[in-house]
Formats: C-alpha cells, structure tokens, sequence
C-alpha cells in the first residue's frame, strides 16, 4: 500500500491505477463488519436492497413484512462506546400502519434512478407504488393483475420513465412514471417472471427471466423479443475482438444453430403439426412464410436454465449477464452474442420461491451469489470460489455491493441486514464518535 | 474398452504431468497405508485433464449384471475429481462438437448430464439396432442407419426438434411416423415434456441404471442425515454397501461429491464423508 502511494507520488504508477488495485484488494478481503451495524428496522425476512446510484449512500430495504426501510450507510445515527460500534438506524420507515403502505410482502425495491426523491416497491399485494422519499407517501400507484415479483428501472434512460415489472401473470408490463399508465405489454413468457432488468448500456432493452427458464430480450420500440438465451448456445470464457466463438460446425452449416432459423423452423412446425399426425411432410418442401423477426423468436422454446430464473444482473459495462436459477447454476452470458460463456459456478444452492440478488464488484472481478444461509464470492472470469461469507442464520434473499466503500450489505429471512467490510475500513480512520456528531450544527453564535 | 487400455501409457504419463492440479491425488499420496483397504488408491487417482479422467471413470463403470449398457460418466462425477469446472465445461463442450463424445439430458435432477463416449454409443446403438431387428425385422430398422448416418454425425446437441429430426432422416429414405416411433422404442430418443416438439437424445436401455441412479443417492444421503454427525468413514461405508442401488460406491460418492451434497474431509485413519451444509 505505502510502497503504490510513493509510486504514484514519484510518478512511476497512474492514479487511477492505484485505486483500481486498493479496489480490488479491499474487495476480495470482505469479513463481517466490525465497526458497523444497521438495525434492521424490519420483522421480517429481508426480500430486497438497493443502494442509490446517485449518492451511493442511501440503502433501501424491503421485507415480507410489508415494511420498506431507507438506511444511511455513511453516517451512523448513534455509536456505542462500549463495543466500539456505529449502528445505523432507519433513517424513515414505511409499513402496513403506514396510510397507504404495502399490505403484504415487499418482493422488490428500487430507486429512482436519477436522484433519491422518489423510490418504486413491488409487493405480494399486487400492487406498484411510487413512493416520495421525504413525504413517505404514495405519489402514484399501479394496480398489477398477480404478485409483484420485481420491478426494474433503467439506469440509463433519458427518454422514458418505465417501470418494468415481473408478475405471476405471464406477461411483462411496463408502466410509465410520467403518465401513471401501462405502456407496454409484452408477452412470451409461459410462466410468472420473477427477474427482470434493464440493459446498462442501451436503454430500450429489456431482459427477463421466467419461471419456465427462459430468458428473453426484449427491444421495447419493437414488437416481440428479439433474442431467447439458449443453454447449450456456447461460447469459452471472453469473447476476444475477433469473434472467436465457437461455431457448431455441423449446426452452422445446416444453419440449425443460428437461432432465429431454428425458431422458425419451430414455428412452421407448429402450425403444420396437424398435417404431422397423418404424414409428415419435408420440411424442405414447406415454404417459410415470412413472419415479423420478433414474433418467430417469440415461439423460440429454449431455455436458459432447468427450471425458474430467479436472479438477472447486467455487469456495469452491460457486455455481459449473470443468471441464477433453480437448478442451482449461475451462468454468464454474453449479452451481445447471446452465448453461454461456459463458466461453471461451482456448487451453489438456489431455493425459495421468490427471486434473488446478486451482486457483483464494480471492478468486475468477483460475484456475490447468495446460496441457502451463505453467500458466496465466485471469481468472475474463472468460476473459482473465492471465499464464503457466512453470518445468516436463515435463507439469503438479496445482497448489494457498495461500489464506492467496497462493502456488502445482505439481506435474510432471518430479518437482518449484515454489513460485510475489509476488514480496515474506512470509517475506523476516522473517530466513529465524531462521524457521528459531524451531521450535527457547530456554529459559535 | 480398447480404445482406453490402448492409451494407457499415455495416460501414465498424462497423471505425472498433471498431478498438481490433482484433488484428491495429494492427501492420498501422503497416507500410504490406505491402500490396504478394499478401495485402492490407484481408483482415486483420477487426472486432471478432462479426457484422461473420462476414460479412466468409463473404465471403472460398475460391471451389471442384468442391464447391458455401455459404461458412461456423469458430469457431477468429473468435477468430483477435477477442481477447475469451468475447464471440465469448456472442454466437453469442445469433445462434444468435434463429436469423440455424446452428451445426454438425465431425467434425474435438474442439472444431470450423462457423458458417454462416440465408440461407446454406437456399439449400443448397434445393439438396440438388433434388438428391434429381431422385433420388427429389416425393413423399418433401416431407419436404424439413417438415425446414425445423418442425425449423429451432424447433431451433436443433447436434444434434436421433431422438424429437424425429419429433415435429417429422409436423407436417407422416406421418413413415417412408425420410424420414430420405432427409434423412441428403442430408447434412442425420448419426447421432452415442456416441449412436445422436441426429443432428447438418450441411452438405450439406461431406465434400471437412473432407478439405481436416484434411489441410492437418495439412501446415501438419507443415511448420513441418520448419522449423529452427518459422517461416516469412506471404507466402513464401502463394507456396508448399499441395498438400493447397483452402481457400488464409489460411484455415487463420486457423483455426490461433484454435485456438492457431500464432501470428503481427509483425516489420519481415512477418508471421512460427510453430507453438506
């Protein structure tokens, strides 16, 4: 450490490099935090957390309970002498006495993604509300036909304000912020849809993860989906500039592989299944009739995993996805190809019958999968299992990686929200007493 | 099995090379005195490299009495004796497509694939070719020849769409119904229950090898949970056997271990298995 800050300082190494390589050391050596605390506000199982992206500093939480939390993970609302620990309080809480508040299980949160004024929750109770972060009121709410699973914004927009949302119902909705109404339906799914998220890097494609194990993307200006992940579509590791995949050679040649064909292969069967029961017919000789591009992906059957989808997470740089599901396998997909980049995850155990959260590192390197009562970091681009956080004592819905402090906040059925910390972190530097009393007025007068 | 004891040199060679990367090659070397149990050392010693390992797990695939199927290998059971998975992934996937091994979707467990070698499978096709000769005659079972000329040699995929499966098969002759029937008969395809327009591809004759398969994981497991501490020592366990299943042992300790339900914790007086979690 001190020997990279002479470096920096005489020049030899680039700033940014420096803090590229603290980064990435505070990050792989996360423990339980010891000096940090947040007092969960919640009596239930913790089902969601965000951290906002425009301060990185206000944690959002959601519980079965119907509760909704607004944590500050900077400054600590009192300190306790004795043990050395700052305990973050909520800072507002919202639930079921709350006018308006959720009646059943908070199953998603989400900030608004510009500023920290207004946040989104899905719940159990059908509903998607809106919610003003300083009134603690409902600004405007969505009235959704089953459970809420999840709901997504879009970090990158400029031209619209959807809120996606993943329900029972077998159709994504999209509802629009700015006119309270439902924009979009999108349909394709053949079960609920407990996944979704926005793509990082264009703001009109949408990913979601449904029940039967499909994941889909959607182009929102388009009807249809445009892509269907495959599992047995692979590629190794990274894809290098030239597009060195691996193409099926017996598949590409018969054009098999390539996905659109076979779906509307699959689509012209569909509809000719009837003449199959008597004779069957060449495929050669039945004449493709020309469909729109999305509606033939649409009927595409393959699937991205054995069973639900239940977590979606782009990387920053929106090149690639993770997916968890209940055949307990994480895989990366490579958002452009639409490959399965072959990387195995180890043994990981996915239950529950709700989504999840992962969470990954900003620098890309490690990936946090919440597995039973642990949660596991996996290396990114090897798959090795790096180290095991082990704290909850009951199921782990959801953790969220701090991008700035390199911290980890998870959430649990067993009502907690732990911090996970390198162990000499930032804020010992500094006195915790003072942290405290600096929010505080010091004027003379 | 000549394709492996034909190798086997190589693969003497092949284990010295990659021992680093080893599992449980390491701790075993260092208690010599284990092999004096009826597990040999030598059957732990499984190579790093994906190849190697298939070959040698094929090569002690439990000898059955009743069921005739060619030895194949779980992909639970390579990553119990490799550590890097991604590596076992990317380089069955490269086997796969250059067509020295098929890959089949098991009906077991949600993440079960079953690898058999290319040689392998065609004497079993062969079989069941001879099988339903028997049954039906020769001239349906041509479709026997066209399955394995046209749809084998160019699908290498774990499953096949009923459209493509037919434009495949009539390049060889007129294809009917009654010929897919005939080859889902044989148990050389199975129809997927999601998707009824698609067929896996499978093992002839595997049925009494899954029953095994998951009736004595289940017994396994169910008989570590009994236990006080979740463990028993590998060699006690091994005397004791298993009722349920024919496969032996060491097979489904394999497959557990890869699949992560158990671990193996090496201590002075032996292997110790214990379930996980």
């Amino acid at each position: 450490m001190w020997r990279e800050l002479r470096q920096r300082e005489a020049g030899s190494i680039r700033p940014s490099l420096l803090a590229k390589h603290a980064c990435y050391r505070r990050s792989r050596s996360l423990q339980l935090a010891k000096r940090k605390e947040i007092v969960s506000a919640h009596k239930s199982g913790v089902n969601s957390l965000q951290i906002d992206a425009a301060e990185s500093r206000y944690l959002l939480a959601g519980a079965s309970d119907g509760s909704i939390a607004i944590y500050d993970t900077q400054q600590a609302t009192h300190f306790d002498p004795s043990s050395q620990i700052a305990k973050h309080e909520a800072l507002s809480t919202i639930d079921r006495r709350t006018n308006e508040g959720h009646e059943y299980a908070v199953s998603s949160v989400h900030w608004y993604p510009i500023d920290t004024g207004l946040f989104v929750s899905g719940s159990f109770d059908r509903y998607v509300k809106i919610w003003d972060s300083n009134l603690l009121q409902v600004e405007l709410q969505f009235k959704m036909p089953g459970k809420v699973y999840a709901v997504a914004m879009s970090a990158v927009a400029s031209a619209h304000m959807l809120i996606a949302t993943g329900t029972e119902d077998v159709r994504v909705h999209l509802c629009d912020m700015a006119s309270g109404a439902f924009t979009h339906t999108l349909s394709g799914h053949r079960d609920g849809v407990w996944a979704l998220q926005w793509s990082a890097s264009s703001e009109w494609v949408l990913v979601t993860g449904g029940c039967e194990g499909a994941i889909r993307f959607w182009d929102i200006r388009r009807a249809g989906c445009f892509l269907v992940l495959d599992q047995h579509r692979t590629q190794i590791g990274q894809r290098s500039k030239s597009a060195s995949f691996i193409h099926d050679q017996a598949g590409t040649s018969n054009g098999m592989n390539h996905m659109e064909t076979n779906s509307e292969r699959g689509s012209s069967f569909l509809r000719k299944r009837t003449a199959h029961h008597t004779s069957i017919r060449r495929p050669e000789a039945a004449k493709l009739s020309r469909q729109h591009p999305g509606l033939t992906v649409a009927q595409g059957v393959a699937t991205a995993h054995y069973g639900s989808v239940t977590s979606l997470q782009t990387t920053y740089d929106g090149f690639y996805l993770f997916s968890a599901g209940l055949d307990s396998r994480v895989r990366l997909w490579d958002m452009e190809s639409g490959c399965n980049t072959l990387i195995n995850y180890g043994t990981t155990r996915i239950a529950g019958k709700k989504g999840l959260q992962l969470s990954f590192s900003p620098d890309g390197s490690l990936l946090f999968v919440p597995s039973d009562t642990i949660i596991q970091a996996y290396d990114v681009w090897t798959g090795n299992l790096h180290a095991t956080l082990k704290g909850h004592y009951d199921l782990v819905n959801c953790c969220s990686f701090h991008p700035l402090d390199q911290e980890l906040y998870s959430g649990s059925n067993d009502r907690q929200i732990l911090v996970w910390a390198p162990p000499g972190g930032t804020s010992e530097d500094l006195d915790p007493q003072t942290q405290v009393q600096a929010d505080e007025d010091n004027w003379s007068d | 099995m000549s394709s492996a004891s034909s190798d086997s040199p190589t693969l003497h060679l092949a284990k010295r090379k990659l021992r680093d990367d080893i599992v449980l090659e390491e701790d075993n070397s260092k208690r010599p005195h284990r092999s004096g149990n009826n597990l040999q050392l030598e059957e732990w010693n499984v190579p790093a490299d994906t190849m190697v390992a298939l070959r040698l797990m094929c090569d002690q695939f439990p000898k059955l009495e009743k069921v005739t199927v060619q030895p194949f290998v779980l992909r639970s059971q390579l990553y119990s004796s490799i550590k890097d998975r991604t590596t076992v992934d990317q380089e069955l996937e490269a086997f796969r497509k250059q067509g020295t091994i098929r890959v089949f979707k098991l009906n077991t467990g949600q993440d079960d694939f079953a690898i058999m070698l290319l040689d392998n499978y065609l004497f079993q096709l062969e079989s069941a070719k001879k099988r339903m000769e028997s049954k039906h005659g020769q001239d349906p079972t041509l479709v026997f020849d066209w399955f394995l000329t046209n749809v084998i040699n160019t699908n290498t995929q774990v499953s096949i769409t009923h459209s493509e499966l037919v434009m495949l098969l009539s390049k060889g002759g007129p294809v009917a119904d009654k010929h897919i029937s005939l080859l889902i008969n044989a148990g050389l395809l199975v129809r997927q229950l999601a998707d009824e327009t698609t067929y896996w591809f499978s093992i002839p004759n595997v049925g009494p090898i899954l029953k095994s398969l998951t009736q004595g994981r289940k017994e396994l497991l169910y008989f570590l949970s009994r236990r006080r501490y979740k463990e028993i020592f590998l060699s006690q366990f091994e005397k004791r056997g298993l009722r349920t299943s024919s496969l032996g042992v060491q097979f489904h300790i394999r497959d557990l271990l890869g699949s992560g339900k158990i671990h193996v914790v090496h201590n002075p007086i032996g292997l110790l298995i214990r379930l996980a979690g």
